[in-house]
């Protein structure tokens, strides 16, 4: 996974400002922070600037986070969006179509983690297409060579290492799907009806 | 371990590992949904969970063919993710089901089958099989590559969860490379194939102890 220039971008939608502002001591050494106080607040920032990660209090006054979730899938904003509630969530939670979440109060770490998870997950996809590619083209030169003509060629086996590293680099990146929270937000992001990305043209290699 | 003794015809072949993901290949009318069925419905005398995500059947459909395998049936323990946008409500009560507008719908897919999972994990079903039928239909409605890249979620997710994934798929020499393409994402890889009088044969590739030859069905 290739480094991003800038740090990736964190909104915090809070509107406990003690409560904000422990979150943006904690995590401004790594990402940079916006907070909003408001759902509305929250959208208005997402339509400015790119956002990568939302953590979204569930209890707002005014929109209720759920509320804001849903607006932020209709306008098809490219981030990932943590909901973070002092209730432990059930099923609704993926239903809702929440990335992920985080019990209140979080620690530290559990911030940390939530949002790198979030980060890598965002990349899934495309490691996928490519992971996709790679294999595509090894079934072709399976099915135009034998099984001693391969062994012989040097790209292939340079090909077959490569999805092995491919297939690590994928797994590492979805290392629960135990949970059910990360099992169906993985599937979202391969999902051309609601991927949070713009449809991927075709890179294949036939 | 996930028992499937007597349903294949390889003796040294009675149990799987958990985790495992197994893809049944062969022609159209080959009987692979049968195998599936019956690889799903073995798991009823150990207390096994049955959850399949059906693109075709409808929910009764599905069922009553359940049904009819296994002694020990016991709707409690099946739970049907119903996805050919046929139907949209029914079946009967006393299986868990859920409905997907579409096979399209991957997202909603996923969550029906969280859901039942809930509702097996309430009742202490922890043993779960899985059949995915078929991921044929899911190509009829999505492009191959978004169907392996769910297919490599989905299987990890079973790998992840320690149950037992059970998959079928249509296959003609005319789409050979698509089939191995797909086939890298599973475990093991069932074939079957009917010679040209009338003998049906099984070869099982990826299996731990199993022979790499055709043996009759």
């Amino acid at each position: 996974m290739t480094q991003p220039q800038s740090r990736p971008v964190v909104l915090v939608v809070e509107d406990e400002l003690d409560v904000a502002d422990s979150y943006e001591l904690w995590l401004a050494d790594e990402y940079e922070i916006h907070r909003a106080e408001t759902g509305e607040a929250a959208l208005s920032k997402l339509d400015d600037f790119a956002v990568d990660v939302v953590l979204l209090d569930r209890m707002l006054p005014g929109m209720s986070g759920d509320e804001v979730l849903q607006e932020i899938r209709e306008r098809d904003h490219a981030c990932r969006v943590a909901m973070v509630s002092a209730i432990q969530p059930g099923i609704d939670v993926v239903e809702l179509g929440f990335d992920g979440y985080v019990t209140k109060p979080p620690t530290r770490e559990e911030l940390r983690e939530t949002i790198e998870r979030l980060l890598a997950r965002s990349t899934l996809d495309e490691e996928l297409q490519e992971y996709y590619s790679l294999v595509a083209r090894r079934s072709a030169l399976e099915s135009e060579f034998s099984d001693e003509e391969l062994v012989r060629k040097a790209d292939y086996r340079t090909l077959v290492e490569r999805i092995e590293t491919h297939r690590e680099s994928i797994d590492a990146s979805i290392p629960d799907l135990a949970s059910d929270t990360e099992f169906v937000g993985a599937v979202r992001e391969i999902d051309a009806l609601s991927s949070p990305d713009d449809e991927h043209d075709g890179t294949e290699l036939e | 371990m996930y028992d499937i003794d007597g349903v294949l015809p390889v003796d040294a072949v009675t149990s799987v590992q958990p985790g495992t993901n197994l893809l049944v290949v062969g022609a159209p009318m080959v009987g692979k949904h049968e195998l599936a069925l019956e690889l799903l419905t073995k798991g009823f005398d150990d207390g096994d969970g049955v959850l399949c995500v059906t693109t075709n059947d409808s929910v009764a459909g599905l069922t009553d063919s359940l049904s009819q395998r296994g002694a020990s049936f016991d709707p409690d323990r099946i739970g049907i993710v119903s996805c050919s946008g046929q139907e949209s409500s029914g079946g009967p009560s006393d299986v868990a089901t859920e409905f997907v507008s579409s096979p399209n719908d991957l997202t909603g897919i996923s969550i029906g089958t969280v859901k039942i999972l809930k509702s097996f994990s309430n009742r202490n079903i922890s043993s779960i099989r899985h059949g995915i039928l078929s991921v044929s239909t899911l190509q009829q409605y999505l492009d191959t590559r978004t169907v392996f890249k769910f297919l490599h979620i989905y299987t990890s997710r079973v790998r992840d969860t320690d149950g037992l994934g059970i998959f079928t798929l249509h296959s003609s020499t005319r789409d050979s490379e698509v089939v191995n393409t797909l086939s890298s994402e599973f475990d093991g890889v069932i074939e079957l194939r009917e010679t040209a009088d009338d003998v049906r044969e099984v070869r099982l590739t990826g299996v731990p102890a199993a022979p790499r030859t055709w043996c009759t069905y």
